[in-house]
């Protein structure tokens, strides 16, 4: 090839192809820039519709208004598609409308795009805890406690945690139940409502003695709290501490008169400790004077009831308390107690026998009744 | 191996050309351009521009649509009753007004115009036809005509692509092929699936698969879904839910879906191909109202309580998938869609069908799927799964494109768990659709347009002859390299045929006729060997399976040419000869 023949067909090509691809790179270029600006006008106007409606939404679904707020939600995505907070929004907007299979959908859909996002967890707990899965329940509710919270971390963390706590002893799962309040106790703060919150988690689960620690930490910030006493008198009457359950329970009655059950507990709890032969330091005058009231109260209980006895205890056991309480009557007298040092025992064991058999089926027990048999429980056990 | 084939070789050469044909750091730069700037090369770049092109139309095409469509029908999930009405039917008047007087060639989906291009107008597209569809089927589709962006953006991608092979001064052969390659673009943009763009395009437009056109038509639809995914983002057209299929007999509820989905595809086929020429038939000045009217009846039937059945309804597609709508619900719906979609596209409505196929197919997929599983509460049932794979037994059944069918739904779902059941549906749903509808919705249009494009599924399942069809035994002895020129003339002498086969070392074939023998006998050439004599003459040799019109290249210059198995070119299968071609084809037409 000659070097003319070459720079001919040079300038040839330089004319046709290169120039023409260019052009066209050049053109690409304009019109890219033309379309972006197109794209900003639209993306702001889709965005300005997204706001607008994901706030009507957002407001919709606090007021509980979740139908509109499904569909405002809904809008919202039309111009923002796949946008994380409004497929949340509409998730709890038709979890409210109990259409739980769709929130799933968008919930699962969310949760794969941030597995750690706290809200997502927790509302795809809620979901299977209302469809009955208390494995996905439980997983979640463990995901949504340890993700990282917008705001105060703590604070959404307990949240989700008391959350569990309560599905946890809705489900009667109290073993549970006792190590998240555990390690829920382990991060609270010096607050007396949570501490008595926490305390009333306890009392659900029957956890009387952790209970009763929060409620005393409650106490010891604000001594006067009247839940918190209130919740430690009934931690301490479940636990048999009656003196120390007296003395909250008379607080708590004296700085809330209004608080009948508190009064109705202490009322019991008073009577116990009246009716007791058996508590120490009394003189034996007293302890016999107990008795004989027990025996009154039981013999009056085994009146009031014979229906009940009747159909509930054996015959010949009914036939027998009956024997044996008016066999014993005779003896129930100051007299008596001297003679047989015994008979406070054996009266009373007859008085437990007659109060916890007519406690099976008999009309509601009067509070002398209760006494009688936490009387019993605290000294045969049972 | 023994030797290499003649069309091996010939491949050889092909590539040894080619490989001389690379830039060399010793060339000059005339040489380098040139080289560069070989037209394939240049095609395979501009289809890259052409991608861009029709990648940043379709991204304005979306837009306009939605601004339409807020404008019109406003920005709210719930549309006003008096929009629902109005929109639709005034939209309807502006674009029969547009359509007949400016536009005319933006009637329908795109589909046959692309393809009317590639094989009538040597790839001449009028660019006025992309503007007219680019605004009327937007305004259509906005104001809530039940039709779809797909096909209007697969034609404005071949326009685009036609108006610059035309600037470009392309060859007619290049030409031909740069509307499909627009196409896909357009399409894979539309769609955001690059895979089953190209697959469509080169199962419905083009119709074969040729290496050239392929890479043309991947980088276009690859870098018009790049630009797509600029400007809108890359998230697919709905939310896929988890796809599982968990019992091997969950396959029979799936082939269900394909008989049902198969009979409601012919449904929505026949009421199309019977309903459009009596449209057009009607007179002139009912063509101003029919889009209108049309329009009206949506509205209608969308303030009845289906409003879904409006525009494109990707979102309800989505909603479906989720199991937000009842079975009955859903059936309904198909049902209303179908109707819907027919009012629109009978008018002459610019506008596509694919969305409203995938529609349809997802809620009779979904509904299906409902059905089923009310019947059979045992059964596994996700509606989201039924709803894909509707969706690919309408595509199948409906727009007759099999294979597109099945890698839409898996490059949509992006799962392949899903494969079986969409196979499975997919083949009742198109065999159903063929035995009921023999001529595929494209090429019913195609004809009542009073254009004869060829039928791409009538060339897939064409019978082609070959050459083992025409191929005669081998009836006198094959001569060696080594034997004599003598041991031929005996050959010949005692045989009734006029030629003779010789195998060459080291290999392929010769032959020697009678007339020649007799010649070098005379001249006292007897004891020659005829691997000498034929060293610098071979002949072609063929196959039995390649097609027979491959042994007319050869039979007119040869006359008998060797049929060689491929394991081993020295084993002959059979001869050819001209007469035995002809005497094929005259019976083959017969047949």
């Amino acid at each position: 090839m000659t070097t003319g023949s070459a720079k001919r067909d040079f300038s040839i090509y330089l004319r046709r192809e290169p120039v023409l691809l260019a052009l066209l790179f050049g053109l690409a270029v304009l019109a890219f820039l033309a379309v972006g600006a197109l794209s900003r006008i639209f993306h702001a106007q889709q965005d300005a519709l997204a706001i607008r409606w994901s706030t009507r939404g957002a407001a919709d679904l606090k007021l509980q208004h979740f139908e509109s707020a499904a569909t405002e939600f809904r809008t919202a995505l039309l111009y923002s598609r796949g946008n994380f907070s409004y497929e949340l929004g509409l998730a709890q907007a038709l979890i409210g409308q109990k259409r739980i299979s769709e929130a799933d959908a968008y919930l699962i859909n969310l949760w794969g795009r941030r597995p750690e996002n706290g809200l997502v967890n927790l509302e795809l707990a809620r979901t299977a805890a209302g469809r009955g899965d208390t494995e996905q329940a439980l997983r979640y509710y463990h995901n949504a406690i340890y993700a990282p919270w917008p705001g105060d971390q703590e604070a959404q963390e307990r949240n989700a945690r008391l959350e569990l706590i309560n599905y946890l002893l809705g489900i009667n799962a109290r073993t549970q139940a006792q190590s998240e309040m555990i390690s829920l106790a382990a991060n609270l703060e010096d607050d007396p409502t949570q501490q008595t919150n926490l305390g009333a988690l306890f009392m659900r689960a029957k956890d009387y003695e952790h209970g009763l620690a929060a409620y005393r930490r409650a106490l010891s910030i604000a001594p006067h709290d009247p839940a918190a006493l209130a919740g430690a008198g009934l931690a301490a009457y479940e636990l048999g501490r009656y003196p120390m359950a007296q003395r909250y329970l008379q607080h708590a009655v004296e700085d809330a008169p209004g608080d009948t059950a508190s009064a109705a507990l202490l009322r019991i709890t008073e009577l116990v400790l009246q009716m007791d032969p058996f508590r120490r330091q009394i003189r034996v005058a007293q302890r016999d004077r107990s008795a004989l009231d027990a025996f009154a109260v039981a013999g009056k209980r085994l009146k009031s009831c014979p229906h009940a006895a009747a159909s509930l205890a054996p015959a010949k056991s009914r036939e027998d308390l009956q024997a044996e309480w008016g066999k014993m009557k005779p003896q129930m007298t100051e007299r008596g107690f001297r003679n047989n040092p015994d008979l406070v025992n054996t009266a009373m064991e007859l008085v437990f026998k007659i109060e916890r058999t007519s406690n099976q089926g008999c009309q509601a027990p009067t509070d002398a009744d209760v006494a009688l048999l936490l009387i019993a429980k605290l000294h045969e056990g049972s | 191996m023994d030797s290499l084939s003649d069309s091996q070789t010939a491949s050889i050469v092909e590539d040894a050309k080619n490989a001389s044909a690379t830039p060399d750091v010793n060339l000059s730069p005339a040489s380098v351009l040139r080289s560069i700037f070989r037209e394939e090369r240049f095609f395979l770049i501009l289809s890259v521009f052409i991608g861009i092109f029709s990648g940043l139309a379709v991204v304005c095409f979306r837009f306009l649509i939605d601004w339409f469509r807020i404008y019109l029908l406003g920005s709210g999930a719930v549309l006003s009753p008096w929009r629902i009405i109005l929109a639709p039917t005034l939209a309807g008047l502006v674009i029969a007004v547009l359509v007949i007087h400016f536009f005319p060639q933006s009637r329908g989906s795109g589909v046959n115009q692309t393809k009317a291009a590639l094989y009538i107008y040597n790839g001449y597209l009028p660019l006025r036809t992309a503007i007219g569809k680019f605004f009327t089927a937007s305004l259509a589709i906005g104001s809530g005509h039940s039709l779809g962006p797909e096909d209007p953006s697969l034609q404005i991608g071949a326009t685009l692509a036609s108006a610059l092979g035309q600037r470009m001064r392309l060859s007619r052969d290049r030409m031909r092929l740069i509307a499909p390659v627009g196409a896909a673009a357009g399409l894979a943009a539309a769609f955001n699936a690059p895979i089953s763009a190209v697959l469509f395009v080169i199962e419905e437009v083009i119709g074969r698969w040729t290496a050239g056109i392929l890479g043309s038509v991947v980088l276009s639809a690859v870098s018009s879904v790049v630009v797509m995914r600029w400007f809108l983002g890359s998230e697919s057209l709905f939310r896929i839910p988890p796809v599982e299929l968990r019992r091997p007999s969950e396959l029979i509820a799936y082939a269900i879906l394909g008989i049902i989905g198969g009979l409601a595809s012919v449904a929505f086929a026949s009421g199309i191909g019977s309903l459009r020429p009596r449209c057009k038939a009607l007179p002139q000045w009912t063509q101003y109202f029919q889009p209108a009217i049309a329009g009206l009846l949506i509205g209608v039937i969308a303030l009845l309580g289906g409003p879904q059945v409006m525009g494109a309804g990707y979102e309800y597609i989505d909603e479906a998938m989720h199991g937000q709508f009842t079975w009955q619900f859903l059936a309904i719906l198909a049902g209303l869609k179908i109707i819907a979609t027919l009012l629109s596209f009978v008018s002459g409505t610019p506008g596509g069908m694919f969305a409203p196929t995938l529609f349809i197919g997802a809620m009779l997929g979904a509904a299906v799927g409902g059905a089923e599983h009310a019947l059979l509460p045992h059964l596994h049932w996700s509606p989201g799964t039924y709803a894909l794979v509707g969706m690919g037994v309408l595509f199948a059944g409906f727009l007759r494109a099999p294979m597109t069918s099945v890698f839409m739904v898996l490059e949509v779902s992006g799962n392949y768990t899903i494969i079986v059941p969409v196979i499975i549906a997919n083949t009742f749903a198109y065999v159903i659709s063929r035995a009921l509808q023999p001529a595929a919705i494209f090429d019913v249009l195609t004809r009542q347009d009073g254009l004869e494009l060829p039928s791409m599924e009538e060339q897939r399942e064409e019978n082609i002859l070959r050459v083992e069809d025409a191929m005669q035994p081998a009836s006198a002895p094959v001569l060696n390299h080594d034997d004599s020129v003598e041991k031929a003339a005996r050959v010949l002498k005692k045989g009734k045929q006029n030629v003779v086969l010789v195998r060459l070392q080291p290999g392929g074939w010769g032959g020697i006729t009678r007339e020649k023998v007799e010649n070098l006998v005379r001249q006292g050439k007897s004891s020659e060997l005829l691997g000498i004599l034929l060293e610098d003459q071979h002949i072609p040799s063929l196959h039995p399976d390649q097609p027979l019109d491959m042994a007319l290249r050869y039979v007119d210059r040869w006359p008998l040419v060797p049929v060689v198995n491929r394991a081993n070119l020295r084993k002959l299968e059979g001869v050819i000869s001209q007469r035995d071609v002809l005497e094929r084809y005259r019976d083959f037409g017969g047949e």
